[in-house]
């Protein structure tokens, strides 16, 4: 409330000493740097303006009112009838919104320079010049350089997709309503439609519950795993450590996709592994099959851990250069343990450079869709709805909407999935060091 | 004294040990495949226990010169121009969010940090149909830059784990930097950019595995068989290729194992820990 | 304006119809106006110059040549027109409902009943006019039902079918008993009786695998619901209502269904743990032609790969490539598939025989309704059908013909499968999209009740009834995948 009363203050004393040259700014985009004599300012404020007016006149406000019809006219390719695609129309509406947004900040950006120049000149300064601007841009405000294009490139081919499909949930494209048919938004029928289902909750709590468990012991077991071996070969007895390392790079080369077919196939009925055990005068062992419940997820697990582990061994490797060596020679001259030098300083360190690592190998085992469709995909158990007991979240949401073309109910359910998981992660994230504490070891 | 020698070798044959014992976890899969890519006859059912029963290089000759209908040594190419191009790009990319990350504060900076990793939680084949339909839109399918275009722009995603190594540079050495009047840029490029080397091989090297081995984004926007890349393609194998199959997955690890003998020496010993404290 | 022609002329049409049809059967004739216009506002008879039809063939047929003897025999008599067929170039499993409306589809396609009849929907393809083609009476009923649908209250043919797939009896001539002739032949009709009878077949199966030399007799993955489902049709089970067209009723378990797959049960006892999952269906080829496994069940596309690996292994043996094709060929055996017994009772002996149905799918051709040729599009159809087309590709690809004219020529393995589908023992897989749905659940039950006959302790399915409650929530799982969620 505080900042909110602040901030109409400053709105107010903004009006009242807002000079002609900001009005015009307020008015025209890049008219008050221009009269100011900015002139290549001035002009890239113009374009930008131009661009804006010119593009809301060619397709931005068909494209907004799209947003909100999702297509008036059904096409009919037999009869050559042209029709509206509910999908593009959708997306460009989207689009057309951040777009707007885009502009409204710029128009901002574009009077708040133009009050600052004046702020400059009333003070007897002189506005800056484009180079000045430019230079200024490269030193103090280098993060707007920066991420300017990592923002652009995450926004569109990340954000732009997520904001598609949480859009997606609430209309009904899917099933049978798909392009060339027309979509309507449905509001909040399909979250209604996955509460009601009486099958829902009972699969949805099962799969979760081993979807946390299997989240958390891979993760625990891949990072572990990697950062002993790390470790290990960071040893100074050990010789040929490149040879050494060369033997999980050779499991990293290797496709993931590929791995779990080759696993699939060796822990099959006639893979090699089944032709021991019976050459060895056993019984074959479904490894896999249909009862295989806990022998199938320790599978999964083992197999997750073969394909991550090198690539954190990798990381660590990279991560433990930047240890502070001085500081462990220290502690073994005060005559420290290994394992107190492993706890009390190694684990630290690396464990607050990589938090963002675990949260990220977290948040990938939590959603890893192939492990469990290549190596136990297509069964449908007792006692869960269309899924096994090996399904993941992720395996579940497959089966319930893309393998049937539901995609508004699996943007809903994602969404109920999306909030449950990035609240957990969050609040580790914000209490782990390395956010709260960035600078401890600089 | 003695006592201390005897730890040491105590150490060290339990250390080669647990190597070994590693190695071969690591290694056996491998030789399985690498094998059966050797393997003669073009099933794997003809093996004696583990191994093929005959070997010959025949399935590595019909890889690279039976293309008329699996047509490798393109899809290798394909594969090898996105990846590197991807790689590139992507790297720098993510080298400059996670340093800007790290070292400027700013209002908006904090919300980033959480809201990117919350986008990472989204179940990401969902929004491949908006991917889909972006590229139609900009006319992007059936072109290897549109899948390199994607690859490199989605990979800052990931900016934490570099984030979170520029975190553990000392703040001192740019501060002392700024004294000798060096703008941010100078620094960045001077300074951090030659420091953070084991972490740009890292990002070069899993930035350029990803792309080299992913199927889902290429068999989504790549249609035409001869755009293909070796994972869709091999995807696209009949189910009796097995060794063809094999063979084409060994040939496609064969790069980023070399790459790997290359970059390693930069990752290890980019830096020797006097440099970052001196 | 093009759009704005098109409208005039549709209203022109049915104007007409309205003014000069006053005195007749209005009803009757208004639809077949809305037929005629429908197929004459998408051919107007005028051949597309200079135009490049992009064609989407199986991938067999592109690798055994076919194609492109099909494509420069097109080329060559449409040269004067400048229309060209091309090679598509893409994955013969592509979708054209995501491809199509994006300008990046084929113009002609090459698919599976199921995969094209799901194109209807949306009207991703253009109906065909089936009733002028000349050989329209050749392809029997059955086969055209496939390609049946019905849009805006009228009936459609959507595509040509070409070819029927469906599953037969692989078998190993060479390894039948010596005394077969006098001990396994009791209907004296010069056929092994194995090859005849499912009874006979598991009785000799057995006799394999008690006489404890580690080998097989008949041997197939249990899960794959396109071979085994035919057990269970067999004996009254079915997938959808009304013909496989009605998803609101699943029948599975329908009829004595459960004896079928009591069926199943008894096979899988004399296997091995292999028919449980899809180990069969890839060590087959190479399991046949070593020996181990006497008999398998497949699809006849796939026999050259049999013959492949026979001819290997002949030539690990010592002989030449000649003399290994020459044998393989002779001793790989493809019959149509043995009879069941009507009680379901495989131990019984002198059974009373009922014919085996079995799972089929119809490949044909089908226009994109995102082409700028459809015309052209026709042509190449009508071209790639016609009789001595089929007939080439019989013979490059060993694919069973659905003209009738063409597999009474080839005769063999292709007339018999032919009759079949004439007489309704080849289940045509349903042309609906909530297809999808039937194979996980179903997969599910097939690989749990091959599992079953190695349960030591806990057996699942002892009685009919059981394996009938297990049918009955197989057809639940299905209804729910397809329902429940549905807008």
């Amino acid at each position: 409330m505080n900042m909110f009363s602040q901030k109409i203050e400053k709105l107010i004393f903004f009006k009242k000493n807002a000079g002609k040259n900001v009005k015009a700014s307020i008015c025209v985009m890049g008219l008050g740097q221009l009269m100011y004599g900015q002139i290549g300012k001035g002009m890239l404020y113009l374009t930008i303006l131009a661009c804006g007016v010119l593009y809301l006149i060619s397709r931005g406000f068909t494209d907004f009112v799209g947003f909100f019809t999702l297509g008036t006219k059904e096409k009919d390719a037999w009869f050559g009838i042209e029709g509206d695609n509910s999908v593009v129309m959708l997306l460009m509406g989207i689009l057309f919104i951040a777009a707007i947004i885009l502009f409204i900040s710029c128009y901002l950006s574009n009077v708040r320079d133009a009050y600052e120049t004046q702020v400059v000149v009333e003070k007897g300064g002189k506005p800056r010049t484009f180079s000045e601007d430019v230079r200024k841009l490269l030193d103090d405000k280098f993060y707007k350089v920066t991420l300017s294009l990592p923002i652009i490139g995450v926004f569109v081919f990340s954000i732009l997709p997520i904001v598609f499909m949480i859009a997606v949930a609430f209309t009904n494209y899917g099933g049978n309503i798909v392009p060339p048919k027309l979509v309507d938004w449905v509001g909040f029928n399909n979250f209604i439609q996955i509460a009601t289902l009486s099958q829902f909750a009972p699969t949805f709590g099962k799969i979760l519950n081993w979807n946390l468990l299997w989240a958390v012991s891979s993760t625990f077991l891949n990072y572990f795993a990697g950062l002993g071996l790390a470790l290990l070969l960071n040893k100074k007895c050990v010789r040929g450590t490149i040879i050494w390392r060369a033997f999980p790079i050779l499991a990293y080369a290797v496709p993931g996709f590929i791995t779990l077919l080759g696993f699939r196939f060796m822990f099959s009925y006639g893979g090699p592994v089944n032709q021991m055990i019976i050459d060895m005068g056993y019984k074959a062992i479904g490894f896999l099959d249909i009862d295989a419940k806990w022998m199938a997820r320790l599978i999964g697990l083992s197999v997750n851990a073969w394909i991550t582990v090198p690539s954190i061994m990798l990381l660590t490797t990279g991560i433990l250069t930047n240890l502070d060596m001085d500081q462990l020679e220290a502690a073994r001259i005060d005559g420290a343990k290994r394992w107190k030098q492993f706890t009390k300083i190694v684990l630290p360190f690396v464990l607050f450079s990589t938090t963002p690592v675990l949260i990220g190998q977290f948040i990938g085992n939590f959603n890893n869709f192939g492990i469990f469709f290549f190596l136990r995909g297509g069964l449908y158990m007792d006692g869960y709805f269309l899924a096994s007991d090996t399904d993941l979240l992720i395996n579940w949401l497959f089966n319930l909407s893309i393998n049937n073309n539901y995609y508004n109910i699996g943007a809903a359910i994602s969404l109920v999935i999306f909030l449950i998981t990035s609240l957990i992660s969050l609040l580790v994230y914000v209490k782990s060091p390395s956010y709260k504490e960035e600078d401890v070891f600089r | 004294m003695k006592k201390n020698k005897f730890l040491h070798a105590a150490d060290s044959v339990i250390t080669h040990s647990t190597l070994i014992v590693v190695s071969l976890i690591f290694l056996f899969p491998c030789l399985w495949l690498i094998l059966a890519s050797f393997s003669k006859s073009g099933s794997i059912y003809t093996y004696e226990g583990f191994f093929p029963s005959e070997y010959s290089l025949d399935t590595f000759k019909t890889l690279f010169t039976d293309t008329a209908m699996y047509n490798y040594p393109q899809w290798f190419m394909n594969t090898l121009q996105i990846a590197v191009f991807s790689s590139l790009i992507g790297t720098f990319l993510v080298i400059l969010t996670a340093y800007t990350m790290s070292r400027f504060q700013f209002k908006s900076r904090k919300k980033i940090m959480k809201g990117t990793l919350i986008l990472g939680m989204f179940p990401s084949f969902m929004g491949m149909i908006a991917v889909y339909i972006i590229m139609t839109q900009f006319g992007l399918i059936n072109n290897l830059w549109g899948v390199i275009l994607i690859y490199s722009s989605s990979a800052p995603m990931g900016y934490l784990t570099q984030k979170g190594f520029f975190d553990t540079v000392p703040y001192s050495i740019d501060e002392a930097a700024k004294i000798d009047g060096a703008t941010n840029f100078q620094i960045f490029q001077k300074i951090h950019l030659p420091l953070s080397q084991p972490m740009i091989v890292y990002t070069a090297l899993t930035s350029f595995t990803f792309p080299w081995s992913d199927f889902i984004l290429p068999k989504l926007l790549l249609k035409e068989k001869n755009l293909y890349t070796v994972a869709v393609g091999l995807m696209s194998l009949g189910e009796t290729e097995f060794s063809r199959f094999a063979a084409g997955a060994v040939f496609i690890a064969v790069p980023i194992v070399i790459l790997y003998f290359i970059l390693i020496r930069y990752m290890i010993s980019g830096m020797t820990a006097g440099a970052v404290k001196g | 304006m093009k759009r704005f022609l098109c409208l005039v002329l549709v209203a022109l049409l049915s104007f007409g119809q309205l003014t000069g049809c006053t005195s007749t059967d209005t009803l009757d004739e208004k639809d077949t106006s809305a037929e005629e216009s429908a197929l004459k506002s998408i051919y107007n008879g005028e051949l597309e110059r200079s135009v490049t039809l992009r064609v989407l063939e199986n991938d067999t047929a592109i690798q055994q040549g076919y194609f492109n003897q099909l494509i420069d025999a097109f080329n060559e008599k449409y040269k004067e027109y400048g229309i060209v067929a091309v090679d598509a170039n893409m994955d013969e499993r592509s979708n054209l409902a995501d491809d199509g409306p994006y300008g990046y589809g084929p113009d002609v396609l090459y698919q599976a009943n199921d995969s094209i009849m799901k194109y209807v929907k949306g009207k991703h393809i253009y109906p065909i006019p089936a009733e002028s083609l000349e050989y329209f009476s050749q392809i029997p009923d059955n086969a055209w039902d496939a390609y049946k649908s019905e849009v805006d209250g009228k009936s459609y043919y959507m595509g040509v079918p070409v070819n029927v797939q469906t599953s037969m009896l692989f078998y190993r001539k060479d390894m039948l008993p010596n005394d077969w002739e006098t001990n396994w032949d009791d209907n004296k009709n010069k056929v092994p009786d194995m090859v005849e009878n499912w009874n006979a077949l598991y009785k000799y199966s057995k006799s394999i695998v008690e006489s404890g030399t580690g080998k097989y007799g008949y041997m197939r993955s249990l899960f794959d619901v396109y071979f085994s489902s035919g057990f269970l049709f067999s004996y009254g089970g079915y997938i959808f209502g009304d013909h496989n067209t009605n998803p609101k009723e699943v029948g599975l378990s329908a009829g004595n269904a459960e004896v079928g797959a009591n069926v199943l049960l008894k096979l899988a006892s004399v296997m091995n743990e292999e028919c449980i999952d899809d180990s069969i269906t890839v060590n087959g080829y190479s399991k046949i032609a070593d020996g181990t496994y006497f008999a398998t069940m497949t699809t006849p596309d796939v026999y050259t790969l049999f013959i492949k690996e026979l001819a290997l292994e002949y030539e690990k043996q010592g002989k030449s490539k000649e003399e290994a094709k020459a044998l393989a060929e002779e001793n790989l055996v493809v019959a149509g598939l043995p009879m069941l017994p009507a009680s379901g009772d495989l131990t019984e002996e002198n059974p009373e025989l009922i014919p085996q149905k079995a799972m089929g799918g119809i490949n044909g051709y089908a226009i994109s309704a995102y082409t700028k040729a459809p015309n052209a599009s026709l042509a190449f159809v009508e071209f790639a059908t016609s009789y001595e087309m089929i007939m080439k590709r019989q013979e490059l690809l060993g694919s069973i013909p659905a003209r009738s004219d063409a597999a009474k020529a080839v005769g063999g393995v292709s007339e018999i499968v032919f009759n079949n589908l004439n007489e309704g023992n080849i289940v045509v897989m349903p042309s609906v999209t909530e297809m999808v749905q039937v194979w996980s659940p179903t997969e599910t039950f097939f690989a749990d009740l091959a599992k079953d006959a190695f349960r030591t302790s806990d057996k699942k399915y002892t009685s009919t009834e059981k394996i009938k409650s297990g049918l009955k929530v197989v057809d639940q799982q299905i209804l729910d995948a397809i329902h429940t969620l549905s807008n």
